[in-house]
């Protein structure tokens, strides 16, 4: 009885350790397929995007010189890693797990497809699948323009989305906004992705304490994530809807170990007059050698 | 004060590499006999060049720094060196409006050490100087034994530029604290003073010092180096002032660093370009400096080695074994 | 020091074989050409080390990134503190009115100037860009101790040599018609540094008010300049070396090897140029009474500095003192501090101990030791930074002082040697005119 319960535990336990090494991919997420076809220039476009954020870890494609970690980083022509379905490999980039990080926010959806373009050309064997008009064609639109506002009582900023589609100009439903604050060396998302409603607009909760410029600036980038479907669309707005932020430079105060005309007051009186005095007596001393001198002589010539 | 000096500096050693170079091909291409011919010949062309530069002879075009294309006549320019003293000028100022900081996520370092090259590869240095270095920590007996990035701290209140005799190191308006080789006495008074052990010192000359010689000296680069003076981590503002992260902080395959401006309150990581609320992340994770009662005022963050992604491994020390 | 000077001493016969005694020695001799021969070979030897270090770098030495104040520092530090006996003596001693210190006064401002002036060259042996010394002056940032060290150790060399020279003017002035058996240039040197002395009652009055002014203005300088050499260190946040009684700590140990250094170049002096008669045992008495007090002091700073931390011993400072005590410069730390401080404290309670030859002996250990403590002070604390030393040759980890540092620093004391020979040898080492004043003093005196 116990032995039998003993295995049975053991079964749960490996069977739970395999599907902590299981990477689940959604089926939704399984079957999603790229909207445009891999060619060329989006091979070159992902092989530039792998290299800078993928090579570290996964190593050179076909080179098996990923680097060693927990769980093994793939080599791109491994046979596990052409085992993945377009879908999945989306899925991962953009969830990821571990030491692998998630690219959800800092690559495009355009970008995420153009890194699996790059992968797939590792597999001779590969026949891509487009992902069928009709599941974008419902959104499918040109000339996508995204406009910021400001909408001041509720602290919140509000994404207008419209496009030709079907001919028309006119508002976008069903576009997922994200928006980004600039920072110096990146793009700050601000609030969750937002799917536009049916007058083509969004709505970003807008934080209360995000630091602008001195008077307040911000500048705010917005993108669509199912950018494929709309083309890559961005919007580049300044909002006076941060924080004034004037800091002073670092240097300004008077300290120890600013320069010296920012030496503190008690430091340059202490210092000059120490100097002065004893180099004062020192002179005056110098003087009386000369006067010894002079009363020597003096007592000559009388 | 600052430009004349290193203006002389430069001009010093500048002189020093024509002459030998003059020197050295005079005699190979003409011997003595020719060294006569030559000198004969430099009067003449003196003489010539002084009728071509009288006044209203030629016109140059010349373009100026705001994009201007002008004429002006040819005896009026005069030889500047722009680079040093721009890179002097801007490098002692800093970038207006920012206030650099770093954040270290020590839960995600593995000791890959690719920090550490990235930094040594754009500094010029030796596998044993470092500008950063990873340190083995543990802080007692039964606690976890953890990696340690360790850059220079950039300090507010920095020890090191205190007791500085000559203002070759300074902290900057950004917070980012330099040094300077051209003015350097090389006293080594900073690195006594400084608790991190983030200075080291060019004992001899310096790893590329040959074929760094006379480049118009980077100060936000620190190249060329000199023998003889200081060098430490400068948060790569050479980078910075194109808007870059630091090498180290680009070169992290595991996503250790963050790095960005506390007056904006954000931070970017170095491996997924992902941007955070400083303030946040430090809140979230519980962050702290290195040794906060020394009252050095720090501008690098940690974030505690807690459920780290990685098993510790210490490995043999390959500076250790190879020397 | 009376501001009145009663000049009777002129006229007094005993002001000739006084002159006589002490002027004996002064000119060029054999002995003194083999001596300063010899130094200076070994001088050129040292030069051509320091050359070795300014062609190849700082690399030549033992030093490292972590442990990179070596045996150059200490050196300095030992410099600084040995001059600063010239204070102690001549001016905190002759202020008070001791009448035994004037013998050697003189030579207590010697070993001030020539360790004040070689003090200097000591700190620029250290730098690795000395060619850069004048930046010091040009860019010195006034918040940084060594350009406050720069300041006083100037300001000190210059007040220690008016108080050398000031008081040797008359004696010049009298030895001028005395030194027939002495080179003609050196007649004239004195003839221009005698400054027309003829022995007015005015030029003593100008004299004697210069010579107080130097005296009080001594004090507060040689205070600030090893209290400063002891910042250099205090104001780092390294354990072992911040520490608030540094600055006394410092200035005691400085007046122990100022003394002991006094009693050596006593000694040599007593016994080479056969002045027994005026460097006598009772001088040296007084100098062992002398040493004996500052070294107690000494030995109370010391425990203050050890003691307390020791009772908490806090992570770092635990490290650094195990070291000291039973680690790796155990063996030093004990022979400095028995060898050189408490043994000598010891014997020089007895009478026995304070007579001229084991004076000397005992100062010698003093001396030596207190180099050493100089050294107990500055590297050890660097072993142990806050943060480990890792991934670093084996070299960068340890200091062994190499041949061509040891060599460098030998040149400095070969240096300040020369500089003392040099005076000891061309000017009286005594003062004439204060021994021969005195005397007439006594004289009349008995005579009432």
């Amino acid at each position: 009885m116990i032995k039998r319960y003993f295995s049975l535990l053991l079964i749960v336990l490996i069977s739970l350790r395999l599907s902590a090494q299981v990477w689940v991919v959604p089926a939704e997420n399984e079957t999603r397929k790229s909207p445009f076809a891999f060619d060329d220039a989006s091979r070159k476009a992902g092989s530039d995007l792998y290299y800078t954020n993928c090579k570290s870890c996964h190593g050179e494609p076909g080179k098996n010189n990923a680097i060693p970690l927990v769980p093994p980083p793939p080599d791109m022509a491994s046979a596990k890693m052409q085992g993945n379905s377009d879908g999945a490999m989306q899925y991962k980039l953009i969830s990821g797990r571990g030491p692998m990080p998630s690219f959800k926010n800092t690559l495009s959806a355009t970008d995420l497809w153009r890194v699996i373009s790059f992968v797939r050309s590792f597999n001779p064997s590969y026949k891509q699948e487009i992902a069928s008009a009709s599941a974008a064609a419902g959104t499918s639109a040109q000339n996508v323009k995204i406009v910021l506002s400001w909408l001041k009582e509720t602290n919140q900023v509000q994404a207008s989305i419209s496009g030709v589609k079907d001919k028309v100009n006119q508002p976008l439903a069903g576009a997922e906004v994200k928006l980004f604050a600039k920072r110096y060396f990146g793009y700050l998302l601000v609030d969750e992705p937002r799917t536009t409603d049916a007058l083509g607009k969004a709505v970003f909760n807008f934080p209360k304490d995000l630091p602008g410029d001195s008077t307040g600036y911000v500048q705010l980038v917005a993108s669509l994530t199912n950018d494929v479907a709309f083309g890559e669309t961005k919007a580049d707005t300044s909002l006076v809807i941060g924080v004034p932020t004037y800091r002073p430079p670092l240097t300004e105060k008077r300290a120890m170990w600013n320069v010296v005309s920012k030496a503190p007051i008690w430091l340059l009186l202490s210092y000059t007059i120490a100097v002065f005095g004893a180099w004062g007596f020192i002179i005056y001393v110098l003087l009386q050698i000369r006067a010894i001198y002079r009363a020597g002589g003096r007592k000559e010539n009388d | 004060m600052s430009h004349n000096s290193n203006d002389t500096g430069h001009d010093h050693t500048n002189r020093e590499k024509e002459n030998v170079n003059s020197r050295r091909a005079f005699f190979k291409n003409f011997g003595l006999a020719g060294a006569v011919a030559a000198v004969g010949g430099a009067a003449i062309y003196s003489g010539y060049k002084y009728e071509e530069s009288k006044p209203g002879h030629d016109m140059v075009k010349v373009l100026t720094s705001d994009n201007r294309i002008v004429e002006v006549p040819k005896d009026q320019i005069k030889d500047v060196r722009v680079d040093t003293d721009q890179l002097q000028k801007q490098g002692r100022e800093g970038l207006k409006g920012h206030r650099f900081v770093m954040v270290i996520d020590l839960a995600k370092c593995r000791n890959a050490r690719k920090c550490i090259s990235a930094c040594q590869g754009a500094h010029h240095l030796r596998p044993y100087e470092y500008h950063i270095n990873t340190l083995v920590m543990q802080e007692s007996e039964h606690t976890a034994p953890y990696f340690m990035p360790k850059p220079c701290q950039h300090c507010d209140n920095p020890p090191c530029v205190a007791v500085c005799p000559v203002d070759a190191t300074f902290k900057r308006q950004d917070g980012i604290v330099l040094i300077d080789n051209e003015r350097c006495i090389g006293c080594r008074f900073c690195i006594a003073a400084c608790p991190y052990s983030a200075r080291l010192f060019h004992w001899e000359e310096p790893l590329m010092a040959e074929s760094d010689k006379g480049k118009p000296y980077n100060i936000e680069l620190n190249i060329p180096q000199r023998k003889g003076t200081i060098t430490k981590c400068l948060f790569s503002s050479d980078r910075l002032r194109e808007g870059k992260l630091p090498y180290c902080v680009s070169a992290c395959p595991n996503g250790v660093y963050y790095f960005g401006d506390e007056n904006q309150d954000a931070v970017t990581n170095g491996t997924t370009k992902e941007t955070f609320r400083l303030s946040e992340l430090l809140r979230v994770n519980a962050g702290y400096q290195l040794m906060p009662e020394l009252g050095t005022k720090p501008r690098v963050y940690y974030l505690p080695p807690k459920n780290r992604l990685f098993e510790f491994k210490e490995e043999k020390d390959p500076v250790q074994e190879t020397t | 020091m009376a501001s009145e000077v009663n000049t009777d001493f002129l006229h007094n016969k005993k002001l000739d074989s006084i002159a006589a005694d002490i002027l004996r020695p002064v000119g060029i001799t054999q002995g003194f050409i083999v001596w300063m021969g010899f130094l200076g070979i070994s001088l050129l030897a040292c030069i051509y080390a320091y050359y070795i270090q300014f062609d190849k770098g700082l690399i030549v030495t033992g030093l490292r990134d972590y442990i990179s104040w070596g045996m150059y520092i200490a050196n300095f530090v030992f410099f600084v503190a040995t001059s600063l006996v010239g204070m102690l003596i001549s001016s905190v001693l002759g202020l008070i009115g001791l009448k035994w210190v004037k013998p050697i006064a003189r030579i207590a401002e010697i070993i001030a100037v020539a360790f004040a002036a070689i003090a200097g060259l000591v700190i620029v042996s250290d730098m690795g860009r000395p060619e850069r010394l004048p930046y010091v002056f040009l860019y010195g940032r006034i918040q940084s101790p060594i350009i406050w060290d720069v300041t006083v150790v100037t300001t000190y060399l210059v007040i220690s040599t008016l108080l050398y020279f000031l008081p040797l003017i008359p004696d010049l002035a009298i030895s001028k018609g005395r030194m027939g058996h002495t080179p003609k240039w050196l007649q004239q040197t004195y003839e221009i540094l005698s400054v027309k002395w003829n022995h007015t009652p005015k030029q003593y009055q100008i004299l004697m008010k210069a010579v107080r002014i130097m005296l009080i203005l001594i004090i507060p300088t040689a205070f600030a300049i090893h209290t400063v050499t002891s910042w250099l260190f205090a104001v780092t946040l390294r354990p072992g070396w911040d520490s608030s009684i540094f600055g006394p700590y410092f200035l005691t140990g400085a007046f122990v090897a100022g003394s002991a250094a006094v009693v050596i170049l006593m000694y040599f002096v007593r016994v080479n140029y056969k002045l027994d008669k005026y460097l006598t045992t009772h001088h040296f008495d007084m100098m062992g009474k002398l040493l004996v007090l500052v070294s107690i002091v000494y030995l109370y700073f010391n425990i203050n500095e050890y003691l307390v931390p020791g009772f908490k011993m806090k992570t770092a400072e635990a490290i650094h003192l195990h070291d000291l005590f039973v680690g790796e410069y155990a063996l030093m730390f004990w022979s400095v501090q028995l060898l050189g401080l408490v043994i000598p404290i010891i014997l020089l309670l007895f009478k026995f101990f304070r007579k001229p030859f084991p004076m000397f002996v005992i100062s010698v250990f003093v001396l030596v030791a207190a180099w050493f403590k100089r050294f107990i002070i500055v590297v050890p604390t660097q072993d142990h930074p806050f943060l480990p030393i890792q991934r670093v040759p084996h070299e960068w980890m340890v200091y062994h002082p190499t041949i061509v540092e040891s060599a460098i620093t030998m040149g400095t004391i070969i240096l300040a040697v020369i500089i003392i020979t040099i005076l000891v040898k061309f000017f009286p080492v005594i003062p004439i005119w204060e021994v021969a004043e005195e005397q007439n003093e006594l004289d009349s005196k008995t005579k009432e």
